[in-house]
């Protein structure tokens, strides 16, 4: 049985359709990816996941099971706006929001402590949130979010406001969470994160699912249209090939946009011919270029 | 329930830890031993200013010796004797007689030099009355004598006047004695071991009253505040978010008050020690009993009654206000928002205080049962006024009921509040998100 299972949730706002119709499905050691422009009903999605709010219709499914308070507990959630008590030190609030989750004091403490010396800031103990800058905020939240090792988290925005060591440090976290057998729901602007951590996405607009599947399968529904060529001499002439659209020149290579992957290979024998090419590549739609493809497009 | 009892630890030991908590409780523990022991210290000042009576000038004349007849000056020596027969510790004033030469004119010449000498701080002209036959008294000095003075001269002139009049010894002690007149307040419709309360037992119960009404209001207006401004800051630095989906939302609210609630309660209990103890200071004892104030004439219902008003009061109060705050997303909006419960409770507080002499006005008894007023004003009518112990009881109901069903009410709205930023909802956005929400 899966750990979460959302099916057809609908959500309405008074006038306004929040969410229509998602569905999804997060396995164990998994990380899903939810992304959307903003409003376009991610905050919703996961609300209802949280069971913050009821969906009008559809169901979500915890282990097969509805929604019942006791699994509360398993979730962890990271808010996309940060919350902490900024008055109150790091080892009171956290031991405080742990114990709400149903640990024991003593094991809250134990875990939050590991954490900090995971993190390398075991000196922020007895520290007040505000006396923190916003980055390590950022990771006390983090903890906040996974000291009672839950086995459902919900992590929006994750990485925002973080040093790109940072960064390394919370995503290889999160991966580690994931191998122990965690489910992630997780929703970023930052595509290139997605493409590392996430096996399914969805893509929302204006609360409706408008991609959804595997990372894989969505980027080979969409044609290779790039290619990266450099070679030790010039090249001239590529823009009067047959199928090249555009070119971009760049300090070491060229970028070209092409029609279809056949003409790749004309472009290919063209560049030969006139030097000898050092790397020639058609590359993969980045999520980025999928993304702004599929909202974009619909934005017309 | 474990929820209830950690949300309550957190609030209660973060606000005991507070600088904020420290601070106000050692200032109102100061003010509160200065009030007590005020009494005491006014009397060191006392007597040490006014022990020695003033000095007051009459003059005596040669016109007025030949005279058999009653003369200013014989007046003045009347008073004169009449202030020396008090006990010294009593005496207010002292006469002195001044040489005032021949007639009225150097009279009053000699009395005035007899001022600016110093040797009197006033003196006293007595001029023949037609209206009453007898002298009307004038009474000058540089400075304003306070009316006691002028008060005690009254009295004399009153006594002495008998003995332009003639009257016997005993004729006078007659005439003079005090009359004694008790108060000594009833029920009507008389309980027989309602044995009536005295004047003293009055006088402390309405202080009693006013200390119940203080204290309430002092506790809603102050605990109100810092729980709606808490649930703000919650809402505002979005850790609300995290807190609602670890524990529900009515063990969050309730966990909250209550832990308020305990901060109170040791704040007032500080404030009762403190009380106590300056009471217990022997100089404090003596002070307070000479102005008849003693603590064992505090009725034990009142106590009883105003302990359960007071938790119900605040109970009632103190969700409304986490109701308000959870609507609230920014704490400089606060302010604003719980203005209507500040006047609420504005005013039954007043309702309370201006109704302390007269506790039985049909307003009062109106008012004694309408939830938010029924705290002050019930306390007043049991403090002081007449009221059937059913009266109270069905008070108390009324309150019991309204505590629940604003609770309810303010954990409804708390649960949709502390969702919805932005703008401060209309109660009809409100309506509308609560259906959305389901709640």
């Amino acid at each position: 049985m899966k750990p979460l299972i959302v099916e057809r949730v609908v959500k309405q706002y008074a006038d306004k359709t929040a969410v229509n119709g998602i569905s999804l499905e997060v396995d164990r050691g998994e990380i899903y990816g939810l992304l959307g422009a903003n409003g376009a009903g991610k905050t919703t999605t996961m609300r209802m996941v949280l069971g913050l709010i009821f969906p009008d219709e559809g169901r979500i499914l915890y282990n097969g099971k509805p929604y019942t308070k006791q699994q509360l507990r398993d979730i962890g959630y990271l808010p996309e706006e940060r919350g902490l008590y900024p008055k109150v030190k790091v080892s009171e609030q956290l031991v405080y929001l742990a114990r709400l989750k149903g640990m024991s004091a003593a094991d809250a403490d134990k875990s939050l402590k590991t954490w900090l010396e995971r993190f390398g800031v075991p000196e922020y103990y007895d520290k007040r949130v505000e006396e923190l800058s916003k980055g390590n905020q950022q990771k006390i939240q983090f903890i906040a979010t996974i000291i009672h090792r839950p086995k459902l988290m919900i992590l929006d925005e994750a990485f925002s406001g973080l040093d790109p060591v940072n960064v390394e440090l919370l995503k290889s976290t999160v991966k580690e969470l994931r191998d122990q057998g965690a489910s992630i729901l997780f929703s970023t602007h930052r595509m290139e994160h997605v493409e590392e951590l996430c096996r399914n996405i969805t893509i929302l607009h204006r609360s409706n699912e408008v991609l959804k599947g595997s990372l894989k399968e969505i980027k080979n529904r969409f044609p290779k249209e790039r290619v990266m060529l450099a070679a030790d001499g010039e090249v001239s002439g590529l823009e009067e090939l047959p199928g090249v659209l555009g070119v971009k020149r760049h300090e070491h290579a060229y970028e070209l946009r092409i029609a279809d992957e056949a003409s790749g290979r004309a472009v290919l024998r063209h560049a030969m011919q006139q030097s000898d090419v050092t790397r020639f590549e058609i590359m993969e739609p980045t999520l980025n270029e999928i993304f702004i493809k599929t909202v974009g497009e619909k934005h017309e | 329930m474990n929820e209830f009892w950690t949300v309550t630890g957190f609030t209660f030991r973060n606000k005991v830890k507070g600088k904020a908590f420290l601070i106000t409780t050692l200032i109102l523990v100061l003010i509160l031993s200065l009030a007590i022991n005020l009494p005491y210290i006014i009397s060191l000042f006392k007597s040490g200013g006014s022990d020695s009576p003033k000095t007051i000038g009459y003059a005596s004349m040669q016109s007025d010796l030949a005279q058999s007849s009653v003369t200013p000056t014989l007046v003045g020596d009347w008073v004169k004797e009449y202030f020396d027969s008090q006990p010294a510790g009593q005496r207010k004033l002292k006469l002195e007689k001044i040489d005032g030469g021949a007639n009225a004119a150097s009279a009053e010449a000699a009395l005035k030099k007899a001022l600016t000498d110093g040797k009197i701080s006033g003196y006293m002209l007595l001029e023949p009355s037609k209206e009453t036959g007898f002298y009307s008294a004038l009474f000058k000095s540089e400075k304003m004598l306070d009316n006691s003075a002028v008060d005690e001269l009254k009295t004399a002139l009153q006594i002495v006047k008998a003995n332009a009049a003639g009257l016997t010894a005993e004729q006078k002690t007659l005439l003079y004695a005090p009359v004694d007149v008790k108060a000594l307040q009833i029920s009507a419709d008389g309980t027989a071991e309602d044995a009536g309360r005295t004047a003293s037992q009055q006088g402390v119960n309405m202080g009693m009253v006013y200390a119940v009404l203080f204290l309430l209001f002092m506790s809603i207006m102050a605990t109100g505040q810092v729980i709606a401004s808490e649930v703000t800051t919650e809402k505002s630095s979005r850790i609300m978010e995290v807190l609602i989906t670890s524990v529900s939302p009515l063990n969050s609210m309730f966990g909250k008050i209550f832990g308020m609630f305990l901060v109170g309660l040791l704040q007032i209990a500080i404030y009762v020690a403190a009380v106590l103890i300056n009471i217990q200071i022997p100089t404090n004892r003596e002070a307070l009993g000479n102005l008849d104030i003693h603590l064992s004439d505090v009725s034990p219902d009142l106590l009883i009654f105003a302990l359960l008003f007071y938790l119900t009061g605040y109970f009632l109060f103190a969700t409304l206000y986490a109701a308000v705050g959870s609507l609230v997303s920014r704490t400089e909006d606060l302010g604003q928002a719980v203005m209507p419960l500040t006047f609420v409770s504005l005013a039954g507080f007043y309702l309370g205080i201006f109704n302390l002499a007269n506790p039985d006005s049909m307003l009062v008894k109106v008012t004694s049962f309408i939830p938010f007023f029924s705290p002050y004003v019930m306390v007043l009518r049991v403090g002081v006024g007449h009221v059937a112990t059913w009266e109270v009881l069905v008070s108390l109901g009324i309150m019991l009921v309204s505590i629940y069903v604003f609770g309810w009410l303010s954990a409804k709205i708390y649960r949709t509040g502390v969702l919805l930023y932005g703008k401060r909802p209309s109660i009809k956005e409100l309506r509308k998100a609560m259906k959305a929400y389901k709640i």
